[in-house]
């Protein structure tokens, strides 16, 4: 019941009231409410002309940056007693200082001003405009009204320092980089042995294999080149989001970063796919204006359920063919197969896991029951990752309470090749 | 200064309207109101800010039904005008709590438009008791039906903008 009604509907009790037992107290009693409501309409807000001016600190800022949101109202009209201003904003900005609503007088072609500081996780946001609501002095005459101004924030995702990811896809690119190629040439690392041709280096020639036989060998190196590399980015709900509105997506959104700024800063030709309501492809591309790409569209990543990707989601039409494939998931059972069947097509397949188990019994606490429900599902998923490394799939199962920096640094900076030998070898020893 | 405000109205729509039926000998009733009067007061410190409507409901009629009960035209009067300034101040701290803040200049301008309304309703009070009309039942029904309809095409006017969104 809006308030008028409610006191209409008392004066008119009041009133029936008074006549009807001809008491001229009771019929008084109406005054006060007529008053009060012709108050009301004497002060009443009529046409609002009003204009409002917005201006941004900084349109892209890192997280937890703060910037300062600054807005000028103008009324080209008459006065009004009581205008709320209300600035809406996203659940990923925090107000630090001042507030993003305004109660206030604005007197006959008079401007009010204010401004004030937030800070956001990732996102992005345009601030499409400001809402006022013009009121008499009692609340009684309310008019609204929507002023539009221009404006966005990105909020970039957090940045972890990766130095170096090795990656050894079946087919690199022409120019030259730090992936081994299987092909012989200039490099650092030896190759293999060749007969010596005019215009070979005496440096390189291999005195002790020339000594053996007749002739001159000399060393070939390992070319090192560039590769074209895709990351897939899952971003199903189902798999990422828990109750309470927690969600380990913003943790695969940081791995894909640091993979991404990574690979790209060794010159790789790095794509990124991301789905989750619907797909975010940003097509293949080099240097800092690919970083640039990735990062904005890693901001705007959101997690969602579509009909489309309710299994894994890996176009390889995407990805040219023998390119390195890295997908940052956490993973489900029903995923299986799709890897399995992108790996026998011959991709070579990395997946950075980002771990539900541990994410989630991290917040429901240390009962008895969870930790004995996380340990069937900590079993369960080493079951599902040990299927997936026997079908030749580097797999990086990431406890999310770790960097993620450290982990790349213990499970990605150095050939699968090399760390499964320390493994064994500490193996043997022990 | 608002909430002080409403604290202190709703103490003297209660006391008022409680000594009023007690000098009447009503002190079952007078208990009841105090009662109201208490919950009323520990609902608002509750932030149950909705209550306000049903309760200046309530005390509108027992301010009506203190007249016929022999409480004084006064009494009952300021009863009704306290019990309306707690149902004005509950919205505007609703508004206030909305913008996160009370600037001093609006919370001092609404003072003094509501001493106003609450002053000039007194001096209607004062001059209805001052003048004497006789009135037969069919004069006081016509002056009812004209009161009536011109109530109702006030409030035609105030809600004819209200709520509307002009974007």
């Amino acid at each position: 019941m809006s308030r008028i009604a409610l006191l209409a509907a008392l004066i008119y009790i009041l009133i029936i009231a008074g006549i009807g037992t001809l008491n001229g107290s009771v019929l008084t009693l109406a005054l006060p409410l007529v008053i009060y409501l012709l108050a009301g309409l004497w002060r009443g807000p009529e046409k609002l002309e009003l204009s409002a001016e917005r201006t941004i600190s900084s349109e892209r800022i890192a997280p937890g940056e703060i910037i300062t949101v600054s807005l000028t109202v103008t009324n080209h009209g008459e006065t009004l007693n009581q205008v709320t201003f209300h600035d809406p904003l996203p659940d990923f900005l925090e107000i630090i200082e001042g507030s993003n609503n305004r109660i206030a007088k604005l007197p006959a072609h008079g401007s009010l001003s204010w401004s004030y500081s937030l800070r956001g996780r990732r996102g992005f946001h345009t601030f499409s405009g400001l809402y006022l609501q013009a009121e008499d002095n009692f609340g009684l005459v309310i008019k609204r009204k929507f002023l539009p101004t221009s404006g966005q924030v990105l909020v970039l995702p957090s940045v972890a320092r990766v130095r170096r990811i090795v990656i050894q896809p079946r087919q690199t690119r022409v120019y030259s980089g730090v992936i081994p190629a299987h092909q012989g040439g200039t490099g650092i690392e030896f190759f293999g042995l060749r007969s010596y041709q005019m215009g070979d280096s005496p440096h390189h020639i291999n005195w002790r294999a020339s000594a053996r036989g007749n002739s001159l060998y000399t060393n070939e190196y390992e070319q090192e080149r560039v590769a074209d590399v895709g990351i897939v980015l899952d971003g199903r709900s189902r798999i990422n989001d828990f109750g309470d509105r927690s969600s380990i997506f913003d943790d695969s959104v940081l791995a894909a970063v640091a993979v991404s700024s990574a690979l790209l800063a060794e010159g790789n030709r790095v794509g990124l796919l991301i789905y989750g309501d619907r797909a975010r492809w940003t097509s293949p591309g080099f240097g800092k204006r690919q970083r640039e790409r990735i990062m904005q569209n890693l901001a705007l990543s959101k997690t969602g359920e579509s009909q489309n990707f309710k299994s894994l989601f890996i176009p390889r039409r995407m990805f040219p063919t023998n390119s390195q494939i890295i997908l940052i998931s956490p993973l489900h059972e029903d995923d299986l197969p799709l890897l399995a069947q992108l790996r026998r097509s011959g991709y070579p397949l990395m997946v950075i896991s980002p771990d539900p188990v541990t994410f989630e019994a991290r917040r429901l606490g240390n009962s008895g029951s969870v930790q004995m429900a996380a340990r069937i599902a900590r079993l369960e998923r080493e079951i599902m990752l040990r299927k997936l490394r026997g079908l030749g799939i580097q797999v990086v199962n990431w406890n999310t309470a770790m960097p993620f920096d450290q982990v790349a640094r213990a499970a990605l900076s150095r050939p699968v090749t090399f760390l499964r030998a320390m493994r064994s070898e500490r193996g043997g020893r022990s | 200064m608002t909430r002080f405000a409403i604290y202190v109205s709703i103490i003297a729509a209660a006391a008022v309207l409680a000594v009023g039926l007690g000098i009447q000998g009503h002190i079952l009733p007078a208990v009841g109101v105090s009662l109201l009067g208490a919950a009323w007061a520990f609902a608002f410190r509750r932030n149950m800010l909705w209550v306000a409507t049903p309760a200046f409901a309530l005390f509108t009629i027992i301010s009506a039904s203190s007249i016929w009960a022999g409480v004084s035209p006064w009494l009952s009067m300021i009863g009704l005008i306290s019990s309306l300034i707690v149902w004005d101040l509950t919205n505007f701290l609703q508004r206030l709590q909305a913008a996160n803040e009370s600037p001093l200049q609006i919370e001092r301008t609404h003072f003094q438009q509501l001493g106003l309304v609450s002053g000039l309703s007194l001096l209607g009070v004062y001059t209805a008791t001052r003048i004497r009309i006789s009135l037969t039942f069919g004069g006081a029904a016509i002056l009812a039906m004209l009161g009536i309809w011109g109530i109702s095409a006030l409030v035609y006017r105030l809600r004819r903008h209200e709520d509307e969104i002009d974007v």
